[in-house]
């Protein structure tokens, strides 16, 4: 094939997906270029996922009649003129990609009014041409609606997630900005549903609160000194550190509840959440995360936020003091205001080994014989577990047995998980569950995203023992719970298990109720069991249908064979 | 300071103010306990921060002061002395306490007592004063059902009402409530509601010595704490703040069937089906059966069984009113209600398989303890 320039159509397709990857990148811009025009509402209303429809309004400054078809041309701004202005960035938008690349993948149409105009004007467009201009009575504003995204690049159409995974993005770019913004009243109705809706009174905790309830708002603390600064997007240096953490006994599994914004614009950066990670050294346990909203004021000069086509990574000049500047503010943060710890029994909570260290469980630090085990497991995948005697326990975490051929070690957390995990299958498959109701229906509060999540499906909860139904905006009442989790804080398995869909796509619900119930009802590592009751631990081990590992593929047992023993003793 | 006591006297004192030692701390003074003089009695004192308990000893005082030192030493080492009496002295400007007893001596490290956290007083507020053995039975009957874990800090206290001349306590845990009405024996002023930590409770009830007859309690005015006064001893406990459920709603009001039952028979036969309900959540089954005639009374049987066990059924006579009833609760919870029970007979209320239950003493009516049943199939 000869070389040939694309096309000006195909070359804007392409360009295009740099910047719209998918709906709520959408969403980011529109809502970003409402920002920058100085609006004080924002009301984001999308379908389909955001395929079928996204509408963005705006009370902001609008569009001058005659710069309108102008904006959608490639490279159009009216927030950079010079390559010097660059360093003095203080808009989110400055590179004039955003609407023109929306125009190419989708049918998009702006009504908008600027100040001191009649009335509005009306454009729409398809494949990125003008097909009709016309007078429109607007308030002023601007209403940028898209419709049918990605319908002409059916290639990224194709990669599109489920409705579900693109609305938790769609709710998550928006709670973003209005955590960002809280002097900015956010609405966001998705699929009709009124999902998150702000107050705009500029304080950060009632944007927290509507974000993520008022239960993780209750323990957010400020970060010190921050009263008057979180609005500043023009400091000076050295940065100035704003924001709320969670108190250090406030924790989640995943760090979808980290939100880092450089002069109050959305970006993730991993050196930064472990500057914060860093700082909670000690408080949180191991594979827990903290809860941290921080805004980094520092003079645009000093940071370059040009490196990333849709600007989710920034870069800074100087990396280390800010990372410092970070560490030491929420460091600050959680040792003077932290709230003393309460006295009270502390017990162990189970997190999910990354994958990457599952080959290390099953070492027996002995060189030659060490792989018996793990290679044993492996000729007999359901291999059943022999009788076992219980001699005792090791840190109130292994049990020690005697079997036929040496010594068996059982980690008591991973062997129960088992059990209670085969039990809830066996139970959820006969339709024949324990449920044990509750005295009084308890409220249950959950996040824009959690809520799309268990939206979709709280129904499977049921199967598993859970009575739960929606009860208005964002909230679920639970009647009932299964029976294993009586005196267990079940609150924290539904939460956790949310965290576990969101991460993992929520494509096998029911295999992730399993485990995260078995995870939240198993007896934990750290607690001291009577003989009695790891004998009985034992027993149930015996008659689980795969006892050797745990529903996370942890081994439950480790066996030092006889023969092992006697090689390491040097008696043959 | 200089001092002497007896043996006998310093050991069950330092066993009463023992279990307020912090167990695990941060702040490594309240492993401590605190020796003071006072007038002519010596002061032990110990605090984990949420609860202090103060006893004072009759001793016969030299010289004035005070100083804290580590409490399961000091317990330990005195509980081993032979039974004579004991010298306390702590030489001017030494850290350093010294235990004399007969022929046995020790020298052990203390800490400054300024150092040792202040024990709030709580003097003025709402003031009463209740007989022991209403008090003792009443936390007995309530404070098991106390939530045992945090998620909702306010469960894990009973809820008492203070009106007029009646204290009403109340514990639940989300899955059972308990509620026992008691008299004051001095009306308080005005109506008020605290929540007490049921650990609190529970040492209340250890501490209150059989030869007391009533015990004086104080509320603060901002209801941030509590005192109760014995002869010897003081406790003072923070206490839970926050809302307390409207648990009166949850107590049904009418039931379709009503089981008059003897409390042993009843509890013999839950316990030997929680045998068989290891397996299945405690899941026990009662099922009870009116009587067929005037003659023939009714009855209730009480089942368990487990997938790899096996089955048991018990049978008991009673007096059924009503309907046929099936209900399975968690056996646990019926084990508790019934062993604190100190009436011969009580009346079990149900009104379908997935409404509470109630359990009444049969001849008082002070006492309802709800329980939420399991769903089960039958």
């Amino acid at each position: 094939m000869p070389i040939r320039v694309l096309e000006q159509s195909v070359a804007a397709k392409i360009a295009a997906g740099e910047v719209v990857e998918r709906p709520a990148s959408v969403v980011k811009e529109l809502v970003e270029n409402s920002l920058d025009a100085g609006a004080s509402q924002v009301s984001v209303e999308t379908r389909g996922g955001g395929v079928s429809l996204i509408r963005v309004t705006d009370n902001g400054s609008g569009i001058p009649p005659g710069e309108i078809e102008t904006a959608f041309d490639r490279y159009a701004t009216s927030k950079v003129s010079t390559i010097e202005d660059l360093d003095s960035i203080i808009t989110f938008g400055f590179r004039g990609e955003a609407l023109p690349s929306i125009a190419a993948v989708a049918v998009v149409e702006i009504v908008t009014c600027a100040a001191g105009e009649s009335a509005g004007d009306l454009v729409s467009l398809q494949n990125g041409a003008v097909v009709e201009h016309r007078s429109e009575g607007h308030a002023r504003g601007t209403t940028v609606t898209v419709r049918d995204l990605f319908r002409s690049v059916p290639a990224r159409l194709k990669f599109l997630k489920s409705t579900t995974t693109e609305n938790s993005h769609i709710a998550r770019v928006v709670s973003e900005c209005a955590l960002a913004f809280p002097e900015v009243r956010f609405a966001l109705a998705i699929d009709g549903r009124s999902v998150l809706r702000t107050p705009g009174t500029g304080q950060l905790i009632e944007s927290a609160i509507e974000v993520y309830g008022l239960q993780v708002a209750r323990d957010l603390l400020d970060i010190k000194g921050s009263d008057d600064t979180w609005q500043g997007g023009n400091a000076t240096a050295p940065p100035v550190v704003t924001g709320m953490v969670g108190s250090p006994g406030l924790s989640r599994a995943n760090r979808d509840y980290l939100s880092f914004f450089v002069n109050r614009r959305s970006i993730s950066s991993r050196s930064l959440a472990w500057a914060v990670e860093e700082a909670y050294q000690g408080m949180l346990m191991t594979g827990r995360h903290p809860v941290a909203i921080v805004n980094i004021a520092i003079p645009p000069g000093e940071v370059d936020v040009n490196i990333h086509p849709s600007k989710a990574e920034v870069k800074f000049r100087d990396e280390r003091t800010v990372f410092t500047a970070v560490q030491r503010a929420v460091r600050g943060t959680l040792v003077e205001m932290a709230p003393v710890a309460r006295i009270e029994d502390t017990t162990a909570t189970y997190t999910t080994p990354p994958a990457s260290t599952r080959q290390l469980w099953g070492t027996v630090p002995t060189d030659a014989g060490a792989t018996a085990l793990p290679m044993e497991t492996a000729h007999t995948p359901i291999a059943s577990l022999p009788a076992l005697r219980v001699l005792g326990q090791l840190d109130s975490t292994y049990i020690i047995a005697e079997g036929p051929d040496g010594l068996y070690l059982i980690d008591q957390h991973a062997a129960h998980e088992r059990i209670v995990y085969e039990k809830a299958r066996r139970q959820q498959e006969q339709r024949q569950t324990d449920v044990q109701g509750l005295l009084e229906p308890v409220p249950f509060e959950v996040g824009p995203r959690q809520d799309e999540v268990l939206r979709s499906g709280y129904r499977q909860l049921e199967e598993f023992g859970f009575a739960i139904e929606p009860f208005g905006d964002r909230t679920y009442l639970v009647r009932a719970i299964p029976a294993v989790l009586d005196g267990k804080d079940w609150s924290a398995m539904v939460r956790e298990l949310i965290d576990t869909i969101i991460e993992g796509g929520g494509d096998n619900w029911s295999e992730d109720i399993a485990v995260t119930l078995a995870c939240h009802s198993a007896v934990r590592a750290g607690q001291t069991l009577s003989d009695e009751e790891m004998r009985e631990l034992i027993r149930q081990l015996e008659q689980a249908a795969m006892p050797r590992t745990c529903p996370h593929g942890r081994p439950t047992v480790i066996h030092l064979s006889s023969r092992q023993l006697q090689k390491e003793f040097r008696r043959i | 300071m200089k001092l002497s006591c007896t043996q006998e006297n310093l050991n069950r004192g330092l066993g009463v103010v023992g279990r307020a030692v912090a167990a695990r701390t941060t702040l490594p003074i309240t492993n401590n306990v605190l020796l003071a003089t006072d007038e002519s009695r010596l002061k032990l004192v110990a605090t984990n921060l949420e609860m202090a308990i103060s006893h004072w000893i009759g001793a016969k005082v030299e010289e004035e002061g005070d100083i804290t030192v580590p409490a399961r030493l000091l317990t330990e080492f005195v509980s081993s002395l032979p039974s004579d009496k004991v010298d306390l002295s702590l030489p001017a400007n030494s850290k350093t306490l010294e235990v004399t007893c007969a022929r046995f001596e020790a020298r052990i490290s203390g800490v400054d007592a300024k150092d040792f956290p202040p024990i709030p007083k709580v003097s003025e507020g709402i003031n009463t004063r209740v007989e022991v053995n209403h008090l003792r039975q009443g936390i007995t009957q309530v404070v098991f059902a106390v939530a045992t874990e945090e998620s909702r800090p306010v469960l894990t206290g009973v809820d008492a009402m203070f009106e007029g001349d009646l204290l009403t306590l109340a514990a639940a845990d989300g899955f059972r409530l308990a509620v026992y009405k008691l008299p004051l024996a001095t009306p308080v002023s005005e109506k008020t509601e605290v929540i007490i930590p049921g650990r609190t409770l529970a040492e209340v009830n250890r501490l209150m010595g059989d030869d007391e007859e009533v015990i004086d309690i104080t509320v603060n005015p901002n209801k941030s704490q509590i005192l109760f006064h014995m002869k010897n001893t003081e406790l003072v406990s923070q206490l839970v703040q926050g809302t307390f459920p409207q648990y009166s709603q949850l107590i049904p009001q009418s039931s379709s069937t009503k089981v008059v039952v003897d409390v042993a028979e009843f509890l013999r036969a839950t316990r030997t089906a929680s045998i068989f309900a290891r397996d299945g959540s405690g899941i026990v089954r009662l099922v009870a059966t009116p009587g067929s005639g005037e003659l023939t009374t009714g009855k209730i049987t009480i089942s368990a069984r487990s997938e790899e066990l096996g089955d048991d059924v018990g049978e008991i006579d009673a007096t059924v009113e009503g309907e046929e009833a099936k209900i399975a609760f968690n056996g646990k919870y019926i084990i508790d209600v019934l062993s604190v029970l100190r009436e011969k007979q009580v009346v079990l209320e149900t009104t379908n398989p997935s409404s509470p239950g109630v359990i009444r003493p049969v001849g008082v009516d002070n006492y309802t303890h709800v329980v939420m049943p399991m769903f089960v199939q039958w």
